[in-house]
């Protein structure tokens, strides 16, 4: 199943969640009423379940309950609508800076950013819970702009990176097949029926107050029936919420069991190693904490996680993951059921280094600051640090079954993530880790490469930066001219942690002005246009965060004017004839099934002005059209035989506005100097 | 009877209801303003720190060359250690109005004696052209200059903790939950120095 079916299914499975928990709150609602009518409406003397009935009764703790849940419901999903970063602050969540200097901190931030750059998608925000010592991680957030990991200490200590590398992948799958979006409203839901817990509890303990009370100035004990219905009431309730969290629990489970063993596959399949994931598993089953967490929010976010945060369970209909055994011997059936003996480590110590030396670590990464030793000049011969020139990227992947690969990125492309991150030169690697250098960076990209136009924009920046961040760019310009264009996508990929550390005034100023630079040469240069897109999706979902919009079209014929300006662009910037260009258009018509519907558009009608607003309606499509519409975009680009830098470039700023994350791609055998 | 109750229970629940709607958001606004104030200083510190590693290095380098100079030297070095303790100090306890006057005022001693030195040091021509000082001045120009990118967002992220703060109704939850006023990081502005000519073209 791909990516695009994947999330239709999602979104059926929505609408189960939503039939459940209609379900589950019309059975409350039945139970509340049998224990109230109980307690106040039965006389003693007959048993005549028939006189339980009371139809305004009945309205009136409906009522109340309905308001109780979905009070807690809407509350709680307004709560978390701040993305995932909210989730783990709930949890106890720290946020991790992408300069630390733990390496075991450092480890995990790498293999975070290696698969980003795999998957196409922005580095995600990466947060430890620090109080936390079972193995654990999860990922949360509404959409894929706001998302978020979150990893337990006892995690980033206790395993080996291959092991680190299979949790993250796994958590990586979540966040690209848009299961947390369901995982979020789930969060939100269920907590209504967790609220009559707490009301029940409420009102037990409150009760038990009155009752001391009671005693003394009555000198009688109350049995809590007749005088003082509260407190049986509340002890009613706790029933009742008890009742509700099973639901609660049983709905999750129906839900969230099966994407689990869907994303250990799918995180075997991404690393190509299932000895990580597996050894992952062993260790959770090893340790005596396993992966339980202490939070006392592990209720509520248990289904979001990776392992079972919650002590096992009587019944297993209400656990939210399959158990470990069986999950271990999806991926090594070989495997006996003796797990490894795995000690703890305190929260202050770093990981000690073992006897052993240490397994092979892909190659190791600059991303300090240039080495003092280094500044001072007595750098080892044949350190790459400082040095402005960029190695040779590694081999291009080939272009085809692109399309296939969006949201499920291969083992190759993680391969590739790991050689770019290792060719990527010193300078730019510190560069996007802290947010002036970020920002300075971004806009040395966007800078024209003609000298004219160059010196103007300059000027114009003297205008509207700071001095700061004028020197910064000044120092960094060296290396981004010598910067291969391959590395660009990727570089700004990895500079989001740091640029969602801005301010919000920064924010304003640092859009504004790229927009100013962008639109400063008035020509369609693509790579500025997808790179302002990317900025503009992501960073406007982080800051400003609005709901995601579902989709609205279903048939492709109301698209046809959007299609048309894209298809037309693709055409336009790919070929220099006009016979080519028209049929290069024509081939993506033709997969569309549209034949002579309707015809290439002139060059000058390609501009930003008019790509833009058509991208921002394809984007409401439902998801398999959007399949249609990359594997169009695609016939066009590759119609002439080559693959332009222009054209990936659109192609992949294409996927990014679709919410379709494509893993990087590099033209096949064609030219690079463009 | 029981309606009677009932119908109390539900006339109460609705203005309690909203009134929990508007304190739990309230509560959980300034928690996060409170957070982004806190992780907007964490930026600070990893910059600060940069900067107090290249010190020592710096006044070694020049050491050799100012060798009548040993007064200033010996007071940068006395600043930044300063610094280090005051910067620790604030990491514990991010926007307290003491920490941070203190490490505003060690920073601001810091820079003065490294203007200090800078300045000395135009008189010798042999450690202007030192390479190993160049890269040493123009790799703590670029970190002080992150450090004010990084404090711009920091006063931002406070103004609005404390604007928030201030106001009504969100003032009353403030009181209540002890959201103490964070401090602004205010510097003097450093003197320009010159750094080694980068041509832009």
């Amino acid at each position: 199943m791909d990516f695009f079916a994947r999330q239709d299914q999602a979104r059926r499975h929505t609408v189960r969640l939503v039939l459940y928990f209609i379900l589950a709150v019309a059975l409350t609602v039945l139970l509340i009423y049998l224990i109230v009518a109980v307690i106040f409406l039965r006389d003693g003397a007959s048993d005549n379940l028939l006189r339980l009935w009371d139809p305004g009764l009945f309205a009136g703790v409906a009522a109340a309950t309905l308001l109780v849940i979905l009070a807690g419901s809407l509350i709680k999903t307004a709560a978390l609508a701040g993305g995932g970063g909210a989730v783990a602050r709930m949890l106890g969540g720290v946020l991790l800076n992408s300069q630390t200097d733990d390496p075991d901190e450092r480890r995990l931030l790498n293999v975070v950013e290696e698969m980003a750059i795999a998957s196409g998608t922005p580095v995600p925000e990466v947060y430890l819970l620090p109080g936390e010592g079972g193995i654990n991680a999860f990922a949360a957030g509404f959409q894929s702009t706001q998302a978020a990991i979150g990893v337990t200490r006892g995690c980033m200590r206790l395993l080996s990176r291959d092991e680190l590398q299979g949790v993250i992948a796994h958590e990586f799958s979540h966040i690209l097949n848009g299961d947390m979006r369901l995982n979020i409203r789930l969060m939100g839901v269920v907590h209504g029926l967790i609220c009559i817990t707490v009301i029940g509890r409420v009102l037990l303990y409150s009760s038990s107050r009155h009752h001391a009370y009671g005693r003394y100035a009555l000198g009688a004990r109350s049995s809590g029936r007749g005088n003082n219905p509260l407190p049986l009431l509340g002890l009613g309730l706790l029933v009742i919420g008890g009742i509700g969290v099973l639901f609660a629990r049983l709905i999750k489970s129906a839900v969230s069991r099966q994407r689990e063993f869907l994303a250990d596959a799918a995180a075997v399949q991404f690393t190509r190693n299932p000895d990580g994931l597996a050894g992952a598993l062993k260790k959770i089953g090893g340790l005596t904490q396993g992966s339980r967490l202490q939070s006392a929010h592990a209720e509520e976010a248990s289904h979001l996680f990776f392992g079972n945060g919650l002590k096992p369970s009587l019944f297993q209909g209400f656990s939210t993951h399959p158990p470990l055994i069986e999950r271990i011997q999806a991926i090594d059936p070989q495997f006996d059921g003796t797990f490894p003996a795995v000690s703890d480590i305190k929260p202050a110590e770093p990981r000690q280094p073992s006897g052993r030396p240490p397994a092979p670590e892909r190659p190791r990464r600059q991303v300090r600051p240039p080495m003092l030793p280094d500044l001072l000049g007595m750098a080892a011969a044949g350190a790459a640090a400082g040095s402005p020139l960029s190695r040779p990227p590694p081999p291009p992947l080939p272009a085809r079954d692109l399309v296939n690969h969006v949201g499920q990125p291969q083992p190759n492309h993680l391969d590739y993530a790991v050689e770019l991150l290792a060719a990527l030169p010193s300078e730019v690697n510190v560069a996007v880790r802290d947010p002036l250098g970020a920002v300075a960076m971004v806009y040395g990209m966007l800078l024209s490469p003609d000298p004219a136009m160059r010196s103007d924009q300059v000027e114009m920046l003297r205008q509207k930066v700071e001095e700061g961040c004028l020197a910064e760019l000044k120092r960094l310009a060296p290396s981004l001219a010598s910067l291969h264009h391959a590395f660009r996508l990727p570089a700004v990929e990895l500079a989001f942690p740091a640029l969602r550390q801005l301010s919000p005034p920064q924010y304003e100023r640092f859009r504004s002005v790229t927009r100013a630079i962008i639109e400063s040469d008035r020509q369609l240069d693509l790579f500025e246009f997808s790179l302002g897109r990317m900025l503009a999706r992501h960073l406007d979902g982080h800051f400003h965060p609005t709901r995601p919009k579902g989709a609205q079209y279903h048939a492709l014929k109301p698209l046809l004017p959007d299609l048309t300006v894209l298809l037309s662009a693709l055409a336009q910037v790919g070929n220099v004839e006009e016979a080519r260009k028209e049929a290069a258009f024509a081939a993506g018509l033709k997969r569309l099934g549209f034949g002579g519907e309707t015809t290439l558009l002139p060059m000058a009608e390609c501009h930003l002005g008019r790509i833009e607003p058509s991208l921002d309606k394809l984007a409401l499509a439902s998801p398999a059209l959007k399949k249609r519409l990359l594997d169009a975009a695609l016939d066009v680009v590759a119609a002439d035989g080559t693959i332009r830098v222009q054209e990936a470039d659109l192609l992949r700023a294409l996927a990014d506005t679709l919410d379709c994350p494509m893993p990087p791609l590099l033209p096949e055998g064609s030219d690079l100097t463009n | 009877m029981i309606e009677t109750i009932l119908i109390l229970v539900i006339v109460l629940a609705i203005p309690l209801f909203f009134i929990g709607v508007f304190m739990i958001s309230g509560y959980n606004r300034l928690v996060g303003l409170r957070n982004r104030f806190k992780n907007a200083f964490a930026q600070i510190d990893v910059q600060l720190k940069r900067r107090y590693d290249l010190i020592p290095n710096l006044v070694e380098t020049a050491k050799g060359y100012l060798k009548h100079e040993r007064e200033t030297l010996e007071a940068v070095i006395q600043a930044r250690n300063t610094a280090v303790s005051a910067n620790a100090a604030a990491g514990q306890n991010p926007g307290d109005p003491a920490a941070m006057k203190q490490l505003a005022g060690a920073e601001n001693m810091l820079t003065a004696t490294l203007g200090r030195l800078f300045a000395l040091s135009e008189a010798y021509p042999d450690l202007k052209a030192n390479t190993t000082m160049n890269n040493l001045t123009e790799e703590l120009t670029s970190t002080e200059n992150k450090v004010a990118f990084a404090r711009q967002a920091y006063n931002d992220s406070v103004m609005t903790y404390n604007t928030a703060r201030e106001r009504v109704p969100t003032n009353i939850i403030a009181g209540m939950f002890k959201f103490d006023a964070a401090e602004l990081f205010e510097v003097e502005k450093p003197e320009q120095r010159e750094a080694p000519k980068v041509s832009f073209s």
